[in-house]
């Protein structure tokens, strides 16, 4: 087979199923197994859906400008660069009627106070799992660098959080660029490298629910699933001294050419029933008030998922870092994984 | 001359196209500077080179060279007597030889994973040795540079076995028995007549093992922990976390200089390059 | 000696193909642990229902097909080539291409592609994937080759053209079948670089190609997933029973 019979080939069929069509880039397992075919059947547009790991990742594939993406779901500190690098286009909110939907504080988000360029998705925090059979509830960052723990912590495999716990645990911000500080963290992550198993994000989960791990920095969104796997054996915990929040968003890319499309895939995932079929499937928490409401009681008052207001007070959202803290944040991390 | 011409014509296109401009472009990015967020603006730069020259960068490229140069080792330790089997193996070689092939046709991925639940505290090994009495707390396989070096070689064994067999199986049989004829021993025979004959094909072999060992960061994420950085791992991050291309670009051309410095080491004078 | 040989060859085909063989056993396993609870094809169901995973599959197969025709016979026809008489520019450039460690390879055509789609309307897709693909196997396939063509008397071949074959003839009719072994080995291994690759896929693929390590990547990155070991099976089982007819067949 040949490339320009292949080509000829990829046309032709192309031409053949012209439904509208729709590509959506977002974080694997964030949707329920029919959001999408229902979107399908309901409005007539086909929809490519893919994944990704990291936002980085996803970057990389969007930032020439002509990636063929229409829909992609950024990380609340990556909006403003990206808007920076002109990659996002602007909502027409006349085409979100459902936006009222969504919970009152996620209505002007921090990083994008009129939802000019993006919608909160799904959101969480970073906090730590344990075993139930350890002698002492974990309650603070600094647990995590018990000795009697060695071999069984993992640390997540992610500069920002990994630094954001040592800062926290040393009384600083999350978004420090000082660099003082940032070294300071640095030499307590290194002082904890030796009692770490392994640096693992979504991975752990399946450790954790085996008890090859005893406690681990993690997603709220990892920890669900996994206490859901084994109830009663796992405890999830927001750090004393502070943790990070995350959030999801939708955004459509300035190089869409189906615009009234995205605007009606964003609509679609914005309506509560949507919303809440999706936190059912995937365990997240949702940005979506309308949706909370038609969740059963007990999601409701999953601790994992909501935390408590007084609680999430202690959380801090995740800014854009400036270039030169970007580098040494870099550069620290690079030694703390050489040590 | 004008049919070895016309032959080499269509692969030097496609390496003008695949490698050469691509490689243009690289090196053109190592000179320039970091963009907030990744790609690469002005001002140019060599800082990107400067700041290689640094214990910490230089002490990842040893550690990996002296993982890719161990883990080389042991494919070839462990390739060549297969392959010398599946030479040897008469009517059945195809066989045998897809034998070898066949693991790596599912995905790299997959076999990884395969290693990591059987090397880990609640995986089969552990729970097989346990049972057995033979320990009593599980060992720690997983998460250290012997796992690392374990799913190298089993990665890229293949690599070894086939040019390996390409020369084995085309050696002279009547070398062999002159050689039996005079006197040697069947051992004596494979140290001082097979292994040197087929040294173009244990150095084909060797660079396609090493470099891509030198390289390589999934393996040392999925089966080290992502507890060390490696040469590869640090590439890799220039170009996706820490946004940095250009220093990603200059690591780059570090890396390949050093694979090719070695490797021009290890030829025979008057060879040629391939 | 042959004995030693030979058990030394089951050993090393254990432990070659034993970590597959467990994959096997467990995904037939109803839980998804490591702990055995019984016979079950759950698994199977949810790889055949799971529509992107079939047509990353396809789009594999059909990449992996067509890089390795292109770069096995342009492939064997450079090592020829540069047996006959060296230039150090292909040489030099398919060594470079060997050398270059994947992450930088897959971010260069990158940049290149979305430099020339600025000029040429385009995008990424299978055709970029293809195209990324012949041009890492081409250095392998050639390395594979010369190696053996390293070992080939050239008076064969002036032995034909004495006996009146032009170029091509002898090469075709001499030299070709002499090296039909290493271009068989060769283009295996062309596959299996293909079909096996990640990172340079993912990065020059486009919207509508993804391909079986990607999505396998994106499964495995949340942890044990048992379709996976479902899908291992079902490649290493139908490639086992290709091959096994392929043997039958020759030989009858």
């Amino acid at each position: 087979m040949n490339r320009r019979t292949f080509l000829i080939g990829a046309v032709g069929a192309a031409a053949c199923g012209s439904r509208p069509r729709l590509n959506v880039l977002n974080w694997s397992d964030y949707v329920a197994p029919d959001t999408i075919s229902n979107f399908e059947n309901e409005f007539g547009i086909q929809v490519r859906y893919g994944t990704f790991e990291s936002v980085p990742e996803m970057l990389a594939k969007v930032m020439g400008g002509n990636s063929g993406w229409d829909v992609v779901f950024p990380s609340a500190e990556y909006i403003q660069p990206m808007r920076d690098m002109n990659l996002l286009a602007p909502l027409r909110h006349e085409l979100l009627q459902n936006l009222e939907a969504l919970d009152a504080p996620f209505r002007v988000p921090p990083w994008d106070p009129q939802l000019q360029w993006s919608i909160p998705y799904m959101h969480g925090t970073t906090g730590i799992v344990y075993q139930r059979t350890l002698p002492q509830p974990i309650q603070a960052w600094a647990d995590l660098w018990n000795p009697t723990l060695a071999g069984k912590i993992t640390m997540l495999d992610d500069p920002p959080e990994v630094f954001g716990a040592c800062l926290k645990m040393l009384g600083y911000s999350l978004n420090s660029s000082d660099p003082e500080q940032l070294k300071k963290a640095q030499q307590e992550a290194i002082r904890q490298k030796k009692l770490v198993r392994a640096y693992l994000n979504a991975e752990v989960r399946d450790q954790l629910v085996a008890g090859d791990v005893t406690a681990a920095q993690a997603w709220a969104v990892t920890a669900g699933q996994a206490i859901t796997a084994v109830p009663d054996k796992l405890s999830y915990v927001l750090p004393t001294e502070g943790f990070a929040r995350y959030a999801d968003n939708m955004a459509i890319l300035q190089e869409s050419r189906r615009m009234e499309a995205a605007h009606q895939f964003l609509n679609y995932l914005l309506r509560p029933q949507v919303a809440a079929a999706i936190v059912a499937a995937t365990h997240t928490a949702t940005a979506n008030g309308a949706a909370q409401k038609l969740l059963p009681e007990a999601t409701r008052r999953d601790t994992v998922l909501y935390p408590p207001q007084d609680t999430l007070a202690r959380g801090e959202w995740f800014t854009p870092q400036s270039a030169a803290s970007q580098k040494l944040r870099a550069r620290l991390w690079t030694e703390v994984k050489s040590a | 001359m004008k049919l070895r011409n016309a032959f080499l014509a269509p692969t030097a296109a496609l390496m003008l196209l695949t490698l050469v401009a691509p490689m243009a472009i690289i090196a053109v990015y190592s000179f320039l500077t970091r963009g907030a967020y990744g790609g690469v603006e002005q001002p140019w730069t060599i800082e990107n080179f400067t700041r290689l020259w640094d214990p910490l960068y230089l002490t990842i490229l040893w550690r990996s060279v002296w993982i890719a140069a161990l883990s080389t080792a042991l494919c070839l330790l462990l390739g060549f007597p297969l392959a010398l089997f599946i030479a040897r193996s008469g009517k059945r070689k195809n066989l045998y030889l897809s034998l070898v092939i066949l693991p790596f046709w599912t995905s790299y991925l997959i076999r990884t994973y395969a290693w990591m639940s059987l090397l880990r505290d609640t995986g089969l090994i552990n729970v097989t040795l346990q049972s057995l009495g033979l320990i009593k707390e599980p060992l720690p396989l997983l998460y250290n540079n012997g796992a690392v070096i374990l799913g190298l070689v089993y990665a890229f064994l293949p690599f070894m076995v086939l040019p390996l067999y390409a020369t084995l199986e085309r050696l002279d049989n009547n070398l062999l028995e002159a050689a039996a004829d005079l006197g040697a021993r069947p051992w004596e025979t494979l140290v001082r007549v097979t292994l040197p004959l087929c040294a173009p094909g244990i150095r084909a072999g060797a660079v396609l093992v090493f470099v891509p060992c030198l390289g390589t960061y999934l393996t040392s994420d999925l089966l080290g922990g992502s507890k060390t950085v490696l040469v590869g791992n640090l590439v890799q991050n220039q170009f996706t976390n820490s946004a940095d291309w250009p220093f990603g670009a200059a690591t780059s051309l570090a890396l390949m200089a050093v694979a090719t410095v070695l490797l021009f080491a290890v030829r025979r004078r008057g060879e040629e390059l391939l | 000696m042959k004995r030693g040989l030979a058990l030394y060859a089951v050993a090393a085909y254990a432990f070659l193909h034993v970590p597959l063989l467990i994959l096997a056993v467990f995904s037939f396993n109803s839980s998804r642990f490591t702990v055995w609870e019984g016979f079950s094809l759950t698994w199977y169901r949810a790889l055949l229902r799971d529509g992107d995973l079939i047509e990353a599959s396809v789009n594999s197969l059909i990449i992996a097909l067509g890089a390795t025709a292109i770069a096995t016979i342009l492939g064997t026809l450079a090592a020829y080539g540069l047996w006959k008489r060296s230039s150090p520019w292909v040489a030099g450039s398919l060594y470079l291409s060997l050398v270059t460690p994947e992450i930088v390879t897959g971010v260069s055509l990158l940049a290149l592609f979305q430099w020339i789609f600025r000029f040429v309307h385009l995008r990424l897709g299978m055709h970029t994937v293809i195209l990324a693909h012949v041009g890492f196997s081409l250095a392998y396939v050639v390395v594979v080759v010369l190696a053996r063509l390293r070992s080939f008397d050239p008076t064969l071949e002036e032995a034909a053209l004495d006996l009146g074959a032009n170029e091509f003839g002898a090469f075709r009719r001499v030299t070709l079948p002499y090296l039909a072994p290493s271009v068989a080995a060769a283009a295996m291994l062309a596959f299996t670089v293909s079909i096996d690759d990640y990172v340079i896929t993912s990065l020059v693929a486009g919207v509508d190609s993804q391909t079986l390590p990607m999505v396998i990547y994106a499964m495995a990155r949340r942890g044990v997933n048992p379709v996976l070991n479902a899908v291992s099976t079902m490649i290493v089982t139908g490639l086992g029973i290709l091959i096994m007819v392929s043997e039958r067949l020759r030989r009858s």
